[in-house]
């Protein structure tokens, strides 16, 4: 082993790495003379595009196996989702603050809404039908055009005061501002039994300031989703669908000081007592309004 | 020096350096004492000079220039107030004991030795990249945290767990020695026999010289009076104690394999995280993610659970050898044995029985064999000759030796017995094949005796005879030659005859005949006094008043210390195994070659150049060196040897035996092997070899014989003192060899499959297919078992039939191994836990194609309705479940591509139909790592604690079809490998 362990300077080190990059006795470099590199790069190239070839074919099978309209699985599905618009983010979720008499504070959070609401159009509709039913609208069957299922329509003006057509400041000017409620598409999946969802919003811990309840109001009138947006067929069946949405305008809030506002979704599929997904069949947001 | 006039028998004593002066130091006469020092450089001693043999010339003064010399009254000694002087000067006369290394060094040399290191740069590298992301308030995980204090803590406890193991054995180690009473035995020289020692200078070499008495010698007859020329550190012993202490050590071969494995990891490591930091670079990412992202790859090649593994399975093997009479102090030097080359084993203990043991008898012009085998249970020798009757009868009764009382249990070959070793011998001899000595001295008392002593070289004693109580009879051993210069008759079947020139010559062969065996011989013979001395008759020992001539000569006996019965069988294990067997003895050329022969480090029909000179009758010089291939080199010709000199011998003869060797020059030839960039294994009980231990790649000490600083300074002890375990631990050092290669594979390869999710994860944009946790998971939980049950791995061909691993070129790790596990099973691995991680991502709705470029938004915890492929929206909760789903399907598959996998790396070379499933411990591996994956998988509360989401049971099939793939690749790769020996695949990807 002595001659192992024999301390090398470090230009001896150099020396030898360079001999090892290249070698011009034996014509190798790194080890290797140019053919074998060659050779063995072949191997490994041969060897990843058999691999690749494998693992295409794998996925190609897989894709196959899957049923192109509903997802196999929905167990991490199980209730949907509920976001709000505008949605400005704190350090800690959805934080809403605007000063009444700056309107440069709030026409960023009226942009968002008009933008969002641009998709709600009649124009954007006008692939989606009239439905009145307030039920669940199946269809077994594609009916629509291109193979495909009809979607109901949902435009703008249905949320009435909140449409940001009568008020294109949205309630934000007057300091009884309008938040948009929307719940998540999930396939084939039907919020309660026979009576609509209905959104209900209140401050997370009463009393508050004067003691006073919140006071919403909500469009469309009693803030339900008609049940005629569901089930969901998926985005291949439906292309136009566009997510049912509730207005909640919020009458009564206190000037000058952070209010926490919960929205929830009731009904009888969503759940929103779930403790480590905040925005499970509910939505939180803190709001403060300045005068 | 000592001016005795009696043997003394010089026996070491335990040198202990912890246990202060002995009572016994030789001289004895303190009182009068001189010290000298010869030179006192303190510790830093110049090891160089260690090394030469001691120059001094006082053994070749007189008696009067060696009292000029120290100033000393040979009778009365120094002046009190001399001595006190002298004291004060040179210290008490003890060695000064070896620097031990405190605990805390060996722990911190656990701690951050080898292996360790990579970790801990992991870990620091780890908490670094923390430190920024806090800093920078990048992504608040603590992923980056955990993993550096997982990593921290991986190492504390396996540097505990080492620290525990070495302390255990050292533990173990003492144990032993309480057990054992100490055996008095070879002195300093190796020689076992008594000297006797006189004031003449007798030889130029120190050591041979019969005027000088040692330190740490025992005077064990006799009475003497000397003169102190040496204390402490100056004397022989105290220099080769200094030697010891000041010999720098060597790496283990296999801290130097760890060290290569480290190379290339950090290369690899290195590699890849520059590599995808200009890549991430490139995709737009922010400098500081780049930074990140690099420590992260780096970090993410440190194998994480390797030095557990490594380490355990080294514990194992250690354990099996100390089963095996191995017991390894050190849990490197496991593998040392394996890699030796050169075994330099001692004679006397290792080799040989260490007991005087009667070999051959010669009477009525016939040798005899006498059974010299460890287990003497039988009668070995039953002649019908009347000649031996009496030749057993003088055995016996001219024999001082008995055996000590309350052991009539005990098989006769292992009691104990008090009376020199040939004495011994003769007794043991005796009683065993004859009858009962102890009867035959009650019926012939003896009446007078004439001790032996070196000058008669014979013994006298004078016994009533058994027959007639009237008359005596005068026996008498010794000598040969001087014993058959008293005869004038000779014993023929128990017919007298007159001594004739036939019988003298026959006897003159059988002399030489035994001799030449390396035997010590005795002869025999006897005298029936005439009826004139009848009882009564008042022996005169001192003026001898009885013939002392016209004896009848018997016979001869000859003994010799036998070689250990297994001890030929392992020198031929060992050539097989290439490793040559030198043996290096203080013991006379003539007894070390016959005992080479005997146990086959000179095998049959090889013959030194002295034995052909002999035979053809040519001067040494004219034969051609190298027509022959063994050599006995004498101590006082390796003395004026140059190293380069010495090189060729070790080179150029396969079969070496050095014969009166000093101390220092056994650590010479130790060098000698090392700078042929040998691994060396040197073998040693006395304090004498102990810096030969110490330079060797591995010193073994005797556990029964060997003194406690031998054991010292050894790594591994051999608790039988039986050189064939040496054998059975260099097989198992081979084995763990092998089968760390294996294991090493088999961890390596699992790397892959938890670095490309994190590579695909920055370059694609996809959620990230598996976390640190779940990576930390298979590291240190599913892979664990599986990797140290390869350490039970059998041998796939004999291990014992191949020569010895050369440590330039075949290294524990090489580039092959990684091409082998990252390049290809790993590769396939990976491709198993991405199509897992694919399937559950495209039956909950995201199709593949979907999810490139889709981490910005998935990994924003705002946007809480993320679409997927059906249109369905997912809140940040609800998809990150999704995600450890994923990374638990990920984690699934991996285990199952690792049961391929393990069985793949059960062999290098043959198919596993060829090997079996024999090994219980790597069924368990499997079973365990599925059941610990289900186990993390299913139970409740993973989900919070690590994480971990139930599985659909199609999930873990889909991993199936890639296990099968890797099985059958690496079967046909092997198969190919195994029917074109030295081609290309084997030359590329045999690791």
């Amino acid at each position: 082993m002595a001659a192992l362990q024999e301390k090398k300077s470090c230009s001896q080190r150099m020396e030898e790495f360079r001999h090892y990059c290249w070698n011009p006795d034996t014509g190798q470099m790194l080890g290797r003379t140019l053919s074998r590199w060659v050779w063995i790069s072949l191997y490994y190239v041969a060897f990843y595009v058999v691999m690749t070839g494998l693992f295409a074919l794998c996925i190609y099978v897989l894709m196959c196996t899957i049923d192109p309209y509903t997802p196999d699985y929905q167990d991490q599905l199980k209730s949907p989702g509920v976001t709000l618009r505008p949605d400005v983010y704190g350090d800690k979720g959805l934080d809403i603050s605007y000063n009444i008499s700056n309107n440069r504070t709030w026409t960023e959070l009226t942009l968002t809404l008009h933008n969002f609401l641009a998709g709600y159009s009649p124009a954007s509709q006008e692939d989606n039908i009239n439905c009145t039913s307030h039920k669940y609208f199946f269809q077994e069957s594609f009916r629509a055009p291109n193979h495909t299922k009809f979607s109901c329509k949902f435009t703008a003006d249905m949320l009435q005061n909140c449409s940001g057509l009568v008020d294109p400041s949205f309630g934000f000017a007057e300091g009884k501002p309008c938040f948009i409620i929307k719940m998540n598409r999930i396939v084939r999946f039907l919020p309660s039994n026979s009576t609509a969802p209905r959104v209900d919003c209140a401050f997370l811990d009463q009393p508050h300031g004067d003691g006073r309840p919140l006071q919403v109001e909500y469009y469309p009138p009693n803030g339900t989703f008609s049940l005629h947006y569901f089930p969901y067929y998926g985005k291949k069946a439906q292309p136009h669908y566009s997510n049912p949405l509730v207005a909640a305008k919020f009458l009564n809030v206190p000037r000058n000081m952070q209010v926490v506002i919960v929205c929830k979704i009731l009904a009888d599929h969503v759940t929103f007592d779930n403790p480590h997904d905040p925005y499970e069949g509910k939505v939180e947001f803190k709001l403060k309004i300045q005068k | 020096m000592e001016f005795g006039k009696t043997r003394g028998r010089v026996t070491p004593q335990e040198l202990n350096p912890s246990s202060g002066p002995k009572p016994k130091r030789v001289p004895k006469m303190v009182g009068r004492r001189k010290k000298e020092k010869v030179k006192r450089k303190k510790n830093k001693a110049n090891i160089e000079e260690l090394k030469k043999e001691v120059v001094m010339d006082d053994h070749k003064l007189t008696l009067e220039e060696l009292s000029r010399r120290y100033s000393v009254d040979l009778t009365k000694g120094l002046r009190p107030e001399k001595a006190q002087e002298i004291l004060d000067r040179d210290g008490p006369n003890t060695l000064t004991p070896p620097p031990t290394t405190p605990e805390w060094v060996k722990f911190c040399k656990q701690l951050f030795g080898g292996f360790s290191i990579l970790l801990w740069t992991g870990a620091i590298l780890c908490f670094v990249a923390y430190g920024i992301q806090t800093y920078f308030n990048e992504e608040p995980t603590k992923d980056n945290l955990y993993l550096g204090i997982v990593l921290a803590v991986v190492v504390f406890i396996t540097g505990c767990f080492s620290y525990y193991q070495e302390a255990k054995s050292s533990k173990i180690m003492e144990s032993f020695k309480s057990m054992v009473p100490q055996v008095d035995n070879s002195s300093l020289t190796g020689e076992s026999e008594p000297q006797s020692r006189f004031p003449h200078f007798t030889h130029e070499n120190l050591l041979e010289t019969r005027n000088i008495c040692f330190f740490s010698t025992n005077c064990v007859e006799g009475t003497a009076r000397g003169i102190v020329i040496a204390t402490g550190d100056s004397t022989v012993m105290g220099r080769i104690a200094s030697l010891t202490s000041g010999l720098a050590v060597g790496q283990t071969p296999i801290a130097t394999e760890i060290k290569h494995f480290i190379h290339i990891i950090t290369m690899v490591a290195v590699f890849l995280g520059v590599s995808f930091f200009g890549l991430s670079l490139m995709l737009g990412y922010s400098w500081l993610k780049a930074v990140i992202f690099l420590i992260g790859i780096i970090v993410a090649n440190v194998p994480e659970g390797l030095l557990v593994t490594v380490t355990v399975c080294l514990t194992l093997t250690a354990k099996r050898m100390a089963k095996k009479n191995c017991l390894v102090k050190n849990l490197e030097a496991v593998e040392t044995l394996g890699s030796t080359s050169i075994i330099c084993s001692d004679k006397t203990g290792t080799l040989t029985q260490n007991r005087m043991t009667v070999a051959h008898l010669w009477f009525d012009k016939t040798t005899y064999e006498a059974d010299t085998s460890e287990e003497q249970t039988v009668n070995t020798f039953a002649k019908d000759s009347d000649t031996w009757f009496i030749l057993a009868r003088i055995a016996g009764l001219c024999n001082r030796a008995d055996f000590k009382p309350d052991q009539e249990t005990l098989p006769i070959a292992k009691r104990a017995t008090t009376g020199d070793a040939s004495e011994s011998a003769l007794l043991k001899f005796i009683e065993q094949s004859y009858s009962s000595v102890k009867e035959m001295r009650e019926k012939s008392p003896k009446v007078a005796e004439i001790p032996f002593n070196s000058t008669n070289k014979y013994q006298i004693s004078i016994h009533l005879r058994e027959d007639s109580s009237q008359t005596h009879v005068l026996l008498m051993k010794g000598a040969p030659e001087r014993i058959l210069a008293f005869c004038s008759s000779y014993l023929l079947n128990g017919q007298e005859y007159s001594m004739d020139e036939e019988m003298k010559e026959a006897f003159q062969n059988a002399y030489l005949e035994l001799g030449g065996l390396g035997e010590r011989v005795l002869g025999f013979c006897f005298l029936n006094l005439p009826n004139t001395f009848s009882k009564g008759f008042k022996f005169n020992t001192d003026e001898v008043n009885f013939p002392m001539e016209n004896f009848c000569f018997v016979g001869l006996i000859s003994m010799i210390d036998p070689p250990r019965p297994a001890v030929p069988e392992a020198v031929c294990k060992c050539r097989s195994a290439g490793i040559k067997v030198i043996m290096v003895t203080g013991d006379h050329p003539i007894t070390a070659k016959a005992i080479a022969k005997g146990v086959g480090i000179i095998s049959e029909g090889t013959e030194t150049a002295e034995d052909t000179t002999a035979q053809l009758k040519v001067h040494v010089r004219q034969i051609d060196s190298r027509d022959v291939k063994a050599i006995v080199v004498h101590g006082s010709d390796l003395k004026d040897m140059s190293s380069a000199q010495l090189d060729e011998i070790l080179r150029n003869y396969t079969e070496i035996v050095f014969a009166r060797t000093s101390p220092q020059q056994k650590l010479i030839i130790v060098e000698g092997c090392q700078r042929q960039g040998n691994v060396v294994a040197a073998t040693g009980d006395g304090v004498n070899d102990s810096p030969a231990l110490k330079k060797a790649d591995i010193g073994i000490a005797m556990g029964i014989t060997g003194s406690d600083v031998s054991k010292q300074a050894a790594d591994m002890i051999l608790l039988d003192d039986n050189f064939a375990s040496i054998v059975t631990g260099v097989e198992e050092g081979r084995l763990i060899f092998d089968n760390l290669k294996k294991s090493i594979a088999y961890t390596l390869t699992s790397n892959i499959p938890e670095i490309t999710p994190f590579l695909l994860f920055i370059i694609l944009g996809i959620p990230l297919p598996l976390g640190t946790i779940t990576i930390l998971c298979i590291d240190l939980g599913t892979d664990m078992v599986p990797a140290i049950s390869l350490a039970y791995e059998s041998a796939e061909s004999d291990i014992m039939k191949r020569a010895p691993r050369d440590p330039k070129n075949d290294k524990l790790v090489n580039y092959r191994l990684i091409g082998m596990a990252y390049g290809q099973i790993g590769m396939i691995q990976a491709l198993a836990g991405f199509f897992t991680y694919f399937v559950i991502l495209a039956e909950n709705g995201f199709k593949p194609a979907d999810l490139l470029g889709i981490r910005h938004d998935w990994e924003n915890s705002y946007v809480n309705d993320l679409e997927d492929s059906y249109g369905q929206q997912w809140t940040f909760e609800q998809r990150k479940i999704l995600e450890f789903t994923c990374q638990t399907g990920f984690f699934v598959s991996i285990v199952i591509v690792q049961w391929a996998d393990l069985i793949i790396c059960k062999t290098r070379r043959n198919s596993v139909f060829q090997q079996g499933m024999k090994n219980k411990i790597l069924i368990f591996g499997i079973l365990e790592e599925t059941f610990l994956a289900a186990f993390l998988c299913y139970t409740p509360g993973m989900d919070m604690a690590l994480r971990m989401y139930p599985l659909k049971i199609f999930w873990w099939l889909c991993a199936i079809p890639y296990s099968i793939l890797i099985f059958i690749y690496d079967e046909v790769r092997k198969f190919a490998i195994r029917n074109h020996p030295g081609g290309w695949l084997e030359r590329e990807t045999y690791y």
